[in-house]
């Protein structure tokens, strides 16, 4: 710590020195961004003492209100997320009978309209009590019934909750940015405070910001509500005692939370004068990293951190636009460094204090999902029919539209794959799969186009390269256990996307990273095959045959991760997610089974993305930003986290898959709620069902099977013996 | 043959001396144990030579010193143990959860087992350790299906699944009667009689005294006395630590 705080002083010292570091490092928009950050950061602080959940989605509840405040000025309409409509269903009921859709029944609104605009004030006032609702909402809705939980359920249901925030708002608003009115009590005129210049609106936020950090600290130092939460996190018993029931504590830190990022979130996008949904809620990750250097428990070193990280915006960006030995690509500016800082100090301060998170005295009841043995007749009879009937589909059945579904639920059932073992069989959560993938994908475009490799051999090399990456990554984690992977991994597809992904001499421009893709499974190639007196494909795009290779690769690891559940090295990791240290007593080597987890994790990921690059034919960014990790985690999550069927459930699921398809087609459900409906999913399942579907099927086969075994008696019996 | 003996061990969490410069023996084929009072170090004493909490001094194990070894290889070496809390690895069944302990794995292995995951056939070890304890019919069970006493059995199985030299049992009687802990005593018995010395630590004085060939008594991490039940019970220390007045013993 000292070292950490000497070190601080030595580089800020170098920044008030040099006048061109200074101007650069001290400016007006970066403290605003610091602001912003420190608010999330309190809050994120506030939720963890009050009830030992990392937010993760605390960034997107700025945004969410931040949203719902500019549509309230704007429009003077309070906008709803979409809520199930049973009408729609009897309207379907009436067109199947109907060749014109002549019935059209009431439609739910999809906003409270209270005029044509807004003033600032009752727009702020409506703003802050959504705010409170929403704190109350997320307490008693969602983290209530999770207090016991294990901190993975707590991880899960907040990563829900914020694939379902920015959802909705991508849904309603689309990720186009957004032009938010400016503060009309405030003027942006310049302030000389002599080391820094700034607006008269962001040094307002500036000093809101750092008296809410003071108000907490003596809130929680000599009010015996402060008292109270404080004794809540190390003993329920000690809050009881001072006459606070740790529920109501719960409750007022969760509203506490909700209404210092929202209205920072909503005063910052003023100052700002526009907001996306994507990079708005990414902020979550310099908010964490702050949260973490202020040990989740101080509120003073969380803000300064906070600032700071917003602070050094600005001078990064003016370093890699200015200095000539900043790295720069093909001699040009560099984009994205400002994103880099975070993950490193993630990583020191893992690596160097050991372990970040103070341990709750917390019970915890609740389990993760079980993890079945896979059954003999899923290996010999269940696995070759669900493949032999994909081809099947896919070759003869499928038109164009289902053929693409295929090839993407192909690729969602690899990157569930790889879900499974780092989440489903070691209890880890790594939220940068894509990332792995895009890595892999990158690669394999190098080598096949610009390297002339020839197909397959591209593939591998781009899963081991993930595999390496995703070793580097985890290597900080490795001592710590609990959510600390989930930051690192975050902080870490939040850098790489803005750094590598975005560059364009990785990325290729604007058609992408090209593949050379062999004839017979480019997707452009709208052949017609022969086999058997059969033909396949219809002379359409996509090529039949370019989902029949991604079915292959799904095949091959669907294999190798059943093999690895039913292995001694299975065994080992579940044995490590129970209890680390009976796994260590039973002579586990539980270092070395982690980072073989992670290992193997993202090679699957990079076999994913090596897929998807052969299948897409080039390689663009989009795919592998920070939110498709999310996604693919919530799904994998909703198919079942713990079995391969599990992955191929999630597979079906993911946005273009074949069940959303299906939808689409059948009912007309827009492809915009898959998201939606992946976010509340993932929040129901963390809640009710850790299982997932596969898992709720597996349990009604497990007690038909127990119910022919009771009656067969002494057979089964003898088969134990 | 001695088997593990400690020399000036030490473990000192903050400001206290949990375990104060305990000099200790265990002979192969011998059942040894420890009690003290409530707080006596006990529990700590079995985390310091099994490598969870950091230890000063020497642990000799097999002629061999392993203080500097990590808790998974002392187990591998032979150093087995149970928990007071059981900690059964609760989403495998019991047959799986004596395999984790009875299969050792090197890091490399793993690669045969994605192409051939259950080449590894032979039970021996795990049959071993459920005949050994007779708890065969709860094989196909999950830890949540069977009761706290059998699960007392499947924490015991588990580490001799392993096929320890040394196993240290860390209070198994707790929360047993006297007739069911008289049947642990026949089934220790039967552990040593299979080639495995016990190193037991327990409250139970009844099921100390009965089956121990030599014990050790601490009292705030540090020795108060040691030898045969008989001896002991007679030691005047130890009544007055531990027994307490109201017992006489000997009777």
């Amino acid at each position: 710590m000292t070292i950490g705080l000497a070190a601080g002083v030595v580089v800020l010292g170098v920044l008030a020195l040099n006048r061109e570091y200074r101007e650069n490092f001290f400016t007006g928009s970066g403290v605003a961004e610091g602001a912003l950050i420190a608010a999330i950061a309190l809050g994120v602080v506030l939720t963890y003492r009050g009830s030992g959940v990392v937010n993760f989605a605390n960034g997107a509840i700025a945004m969410y209100v931040a949203y719902v405040y500019t549509i309230l000025r704007s429009n003077g309409a309070l906008f709803l997320p979409p809520i199930p409509n049973p009408l729609k269903l009897v309207e379907w009921v009436v067109h199947l009978f109907q060749a014109h859709d002549t019935l059209h029944l009431v439609d739910i609104p999809v906003q409270i309209s209270f005029g044509s605009s807004m003033g600032f004030w009752p727009a702020l006032a409506i703003s802050l009590v959504f705010c409170v609702l929403l704190g109350l909402l997320l307490h008693f809705a969602v983290f209530r019934p999770l207090r016991y939980a294990p901190p993975l359920a707590k991880v899960v249901a907040s990563v829900g909750v914020f694939v379902y925030l920015q959802a909705v708002i991508i849904l309603r608003f689309n990720t186009t940015v957004q032009t938010v009115r400016p503060l009309p009590f405030v003027h942006k005129t310049q302030v000389d405070l002599g080391l820094i210049k700034m607006g008269q609106d962001q040094l307002f936020v500036t000093l809101l910001v750092i008296a809410f950090t003071v108000g907490l600290w003596l809130l929680f130092q000599y009010t015996r509500f402060g008292l109270a939460t404080r004794a809540a996190a190390e003993n329920e018993k000690g809050a009881v005692v001072l006459g606070f029931s740790p529920d109501f504590l719960a409750g007022s830190n969760w509203v506490l939370s909700t209404v210092i990022t929202g209205l920072l979130g909503v005063l910052v996008a003023s100052i700002n004068s526009t907001m996306d949904p994507v990079s708005l809620a990414a902020l979550i990750v310099p908010a964490l990293t702050a949260a973490l250097v202020g040990s989740f428990s101080s509120f003073g070193r969380t803000t300064i951190a906070a600032f700071l990280l917003g602070m050094q915006v600005p001078l990064v960006l003016y370093l890699s636009a200015n200095k000539g030995w900043f790295p720069s690509t093909n001699g040009t500016y560099w984009p994205g460094f400002e994103y880099v800082l975070p993950l490193i100090v993630i990583v020191v301060v893992l690596f160097f204090a050991g372990r970040s998170l103070p341990t709750r005295g917390a019970i915890t009841l609740g389990r993760l999902p079980f993890s079945p043995n896979p059954p003999a007749w899923a290996m010999r009879v269940g696995g070759p029919a669900l493949a032999l009937a994909a081809a099947a589909c896919g070759l003869f059945l499928f038109g164009p539209d289902y053929r693409g579904a295929l090839a993407n639920t192909l690729i969602g059932i690899i990157i569930c794959l790889s879900v499974v073992v780092i989440t489903g069989f070691v209890g880890q959560i790594s939220l940068a799969q894509m990332s792995f993938a895009g890595i892999s994908a990158f690669v394999v475009s190098k080598l096949s186009a610009e390297q002339g490799w020839p197909f397959p051999w591209p593939i591998f090399v781009g899963a081991i390269v993930a595999l390496i990456v995703g070793l580097l990554v985890a290597l900080p984690a490795l001592r710590v256990r609990g959510v600390n992977l989930a930051i690192v991994t975050f902080a870490f597809a939040v850098a790489i996307y803005n750094v590598v992904f975005q560059n364009t001499s990785v990325t290729g421009g604007y058609h992408g990273a090209l593949v050379t893709v062999p004839s017979w499974i480019n997707p452009n190639n709208a052949g017609r095959y022969h086999f058997l007196g059969l033909t396949a494909g219809d002379g359409l795009q996509p090529n039949p045959m370019t989902a029949m290779f991604g079915l292959v690769v799904v095949v091959v690891l669907s294999y190798l991760v059943a093999n690895l559940r039913r292995s001694t090295t299975g065994r080992q990791m579940l044995a490590m997610r129970s209890n680390e240290r009976a796994a260590a007593a039973a002579g586990v080597n539980v270092a070395a089974t982690k980072m073989l987890a992670f290992a193997i994790s993202a090679f699957i990921a990079g076999m994913g993305g090596a897929v998807l690059a052969y299948q897409s034919g080039a390689v663009t960014a989009g795919p592998f930003n920070y939110p498709a990790s999310l996604i693919f985690f919530a799904f994998a999550y909703l198919g079942g986290i713990s079995s391969v069927s599990g992955a191929v459930a999630g597979g079906l699921l993911v946005p273009g898959g074949l069940l959303f398809t299906f939808l689409e087609d059948r009912f007309g459900v827009p492809t915009g709620l898959t998201l939606v409906l992946g976010g509340l999913g993932l929040i129901l399942a963390a809640i009710q069902n850790p299982e997932g579907i596969a898992g709720r099927m597996s349990g009604i086969g497990r007690r038909i099977e127990t119910r022919f075994a009771s009656r067969r008696g002494a057979e089964a019996h003898q088969e134990v013996a | 043959m001695e088997l593990l003996r400690t020399t000036d061990m030490c473990v000192t969490f903050g400001g206290v001396q949990a375990v104060d410069n305990v000099d200790f023996a265990v002979d192969e084929g011998k059942i040894v144990g420890l009690i003290g009072p409530n707080g006596a170090g006990k529990t700590t004493f079995i985390d310091g030579i099994t490598g969870f909490v950091p230890t000063t001094g020497s642990i000799n194990f097999q002629g061999r010193e392993i203080s500097h070894l990590p808790a998974h290889r002392r187990s591998q070496r032979g150093l087995g143990r149970t928990w007071q809390s059981l900690e059964l690895f609760e989403d495998l069944n019991v047959t799986e959860n004596l395999r984790v302990a009875a299969e050792q794995q090197s890091t490399t292995g793993f690669l045969a087992d994605l192409i051939i995951p259950q080449r590894r056939r032979s039970h021996t070890d795990v049959d071993f350790a459920l005949d050994v304890l007779g708890i065969r019919d709860l094989a196909r069970l999950m830890p949540t299906e069977i009761s706290q006493g059998q699960r007392k059995l499947v924490s015991a199985a588990r580490a001799l699944a392993a096929r320890p030299k040394l196993l240290c049992m860390d209070e198994p009687a707790a929360g047993l009667d006297t007739t069911e802990s008289q049947e642990l005593g026949r089934r220790m018995r039967r552990i040593v009689d299979a080639g495995i010395t016990i190193f037991l630590v327990d409250h139970d004085m009844g099921l100390v005294l009965e089956v121990c060939d030599s014990i050790y008594v601490i009292e705030f991490g540090a020795t108060i006395a040691q030898g045969t039940p008989a001896e002991v019970k007679r030691d005047p220390m130890v009544i007055a630590a531990y027994l307490g007045s109201t017992e006489t013993p000997g009777r």
